[in-house]
């Protein structure tokens, strides 16, 4: 059996292991538009009940970290210059690629706390980043 | 032109309102009036906007998101935000994570707002469904009105806010020797203002601040309308034998220049040059008259007295001044302390280095026949700066 044919838990470690593969081997810096930032996603009712955070930091258009975990984990102890806030189906979506960020955000489906003037400039490089995580075989 | 001296001690400036602040007992003072935004801010805000002045530290203005950065390089402060229709970018959202912030973390505390009303259109106090809102989202402050605080400390103004009067003025100046220059009869009114405004843009203007349309002009009836002190340009052309009033506005670094001059267009009748003559004598006296300690109230009270003794009371519209301050700060005059709500107070009394619009409507709409005369005054030890240079007189062309 491929690794095409495993799908891995959605938010789980194996999950974000292999996003990170995947951006770096998929995603220049010159489409990330060299951009230095981070953001933490706060999923709520997650199908456990529970809520978990996804963390991505980027150093010039590369990804230097990613973290998924529940709120007692190391990630949720994360500074991020963007906090996004929603639920897990939309999250889903979003990671899916079918609502993008900017989308998601005038439907008031996401609240970001952060510079709303960078957000709104950087949406498009969030949408490519998303782009590559709907290709991770995943079960939602 | 002259250049003068237009700094502001903004620290000094947030220093006073946040001593004052500490005298209130406020964790925050949320301002939302487009003259409280310009006074400590000190920039133009033309969306709604709102200012949170924390206890200490400096303030952060919001703004609509179309606007933030431009907002953020005018002005002194740095954080300048942006809400609009995003998720956790909406006004009220925003509002009430920042002035969180000030508060214990119970939630508790005492936030100043504004509250209010004005005849003036973007005054920009807290609406009812913005004060519900702001309110719902922090249930353990407490609210109060804190208008005061910003009235009080905006009442004298700073000698660089009285150069930026001056500067505009001279601005304004600039407007009234191009209409005077190219006026020709038969020009319509919107012309006529439009002759103004390319010649103070090009001396520095930023906008002709009046919400009353700009460039007010006035000609034939129009000058004339009973107690009537607002006349957008319209496109009607003037003509010979009529009166013409030139209202200019200039804006400078959000001082605000504000000065009318009026025209006879010959032929001119004698009756007209005479009701001029009644016109300039009232407003000679009227300059005259300001100077520390004189009130709105006896101002008018002697004016009238004046003006019933010559029989002329009837053409005068009984108030000879309006507020003015910083870009939003317009009609008020000092805190709101009168008989009527959120009006001038009519014993409010002037003392040095305030500033006012001495204004004056003089009107015979029977005879289709009236003259305006606006323009800054700075009140000094003795007496009054009237800072529009424009000579003083009703110009027969």
């Amino acid at each position: 059996m491929s690794g095409e044919d495993v799908k891995l838990q959605y938010l789980s470690r194996e999950w974000i292991d292999e996003v990170i593969k995947r951006v770096k081997a998929n995603l220049t810096a010159e489409e990330m538009k060299h951009v230095s930032s981070s953001m933490v996603n706060i999923v709520e009712n997650c199908p456990d009940g529970s809520t978990r955070h996804m963390y991505f930091r980027f150093e010039d258009g590369i990804l230097a970290e990613a973290l998924v975990g529940t709120s007692d984990d190391e990630v949720a102890s994360k500074e991020a210059e963007f906090r996004i806030i929603g639920e897990y189906d939309t999250f889903a979506k979003i990671s899916r690629a079918e609502l993008g960020a900017r989308s998601a955000l005038m439907r008031n489906k996401i609240k970001l706390k952060g510079n709303m003037v960078k957000a709104l400039r950087l949406s498009s490089v969030v949408d490519k980043l998303n782009k590559i995580i709907a290709t991770v075989p995943t079960d939602y | 032109m002259t250049e003068y001296d237009y700094s502001i001690d903004h620290k000094g400036r947030l220093r006073r309102v946040q001593d004052k602040m500490q005298e209130w007992g406020l964790s925050a003072y949320l301002g939302s009036r487009l003259r409280t935004i310009s006074y400590v801010g000190d920039v133009f805000c033309p969306w709604r906007s709102f200012i949170v002045i924390p206890q200490s530290g400096d303030p952060t203005i919001f703004t609509f998101i179309i606007d933030a950065e431009r907002v953020r390089d005018d002005s002194w402060l740095d954080d300048v935000r942006g809400f609009g229709p995003l998720g956790g970018g909406h006004q009220i959202d925003v509002l009430v994570d920042a002035l969180s912030e000030t508060l214990h973390p119970s939630g508790s505390g005492k936030i100043g707002v504004e509250l209010g009303m004005s005849c003036y259109l973007p005054e920009g106090n807290l609406t009812t469904e913005e004060y519900a809102m702001i309110t719902d989202g922090l249930p353990n402050a407490e609210f109060v009105n804190a208008i005061d605080i910003i009235d009080e400390l905006s009442i004298i103004k700073a000698p660089g806010i009285i150069n930026r009067f001056r500067k505009a003025s001279d601005i304004v100046d600039e407007g009234h020797k191009a209409v005077l220059d190219q006026f020709e009869v038969g020009m319509t009114e919107t012309e006529i203002a439009g002759i103004a405004e390319a010649a103070m843009r090009k001396a520095g203007s930023e906008w002709s601040w009046s919400f009353t349309a700009g460039n007010e002009i006035a000609s034939g009836y129009r000058t004339g309308y009973p107690m009537g002190a607002c006349t957008p340009a319209t496109r009607r052309k003037t003509k010979p034998g009529e009166p013409l009033m030139v209202d200019l506005h200039a804006m400078f670094k959000l001082g605000l220049g504000d000065h009318s001059h009026n025209y006879l267009l010959s032929p001119v009748s004698e009756r007209q040059r005479e009701l001029a003559d009644y016109f300039i004598e009232t407003i000679t006296r009227v300059i005259d008259m300001y100077g520390p300690g004189m009130t709105p109230g006896k101002m008018a009270d002697d004016m009238m007295d004046w003006a019933d003794s010559k029989g002329i009371a009837q053409y005068l519209v009984p108030g000879f001044e309006h507020g003015i301050g910083v870009m939003g700060d317009e009609w008020r005059i000092g805190m709101n302390t009168g008989p009527m709500p959120y009006w001038t107070d009519p014993d409010h009394e002037y003392g040095p280095d305030q500033v006012v619009i001495c204004a004056m409507q003089f009107m015979v709409p029977e005879e289709e026949i009236g003259f305006r005369y606006e323009a800054p005054i700075v009140i000094t030890e003795s007496g009054c700066e009237v800072l529009a240079k424009t000579p003083l007189e009703v110009t027969e062309l």
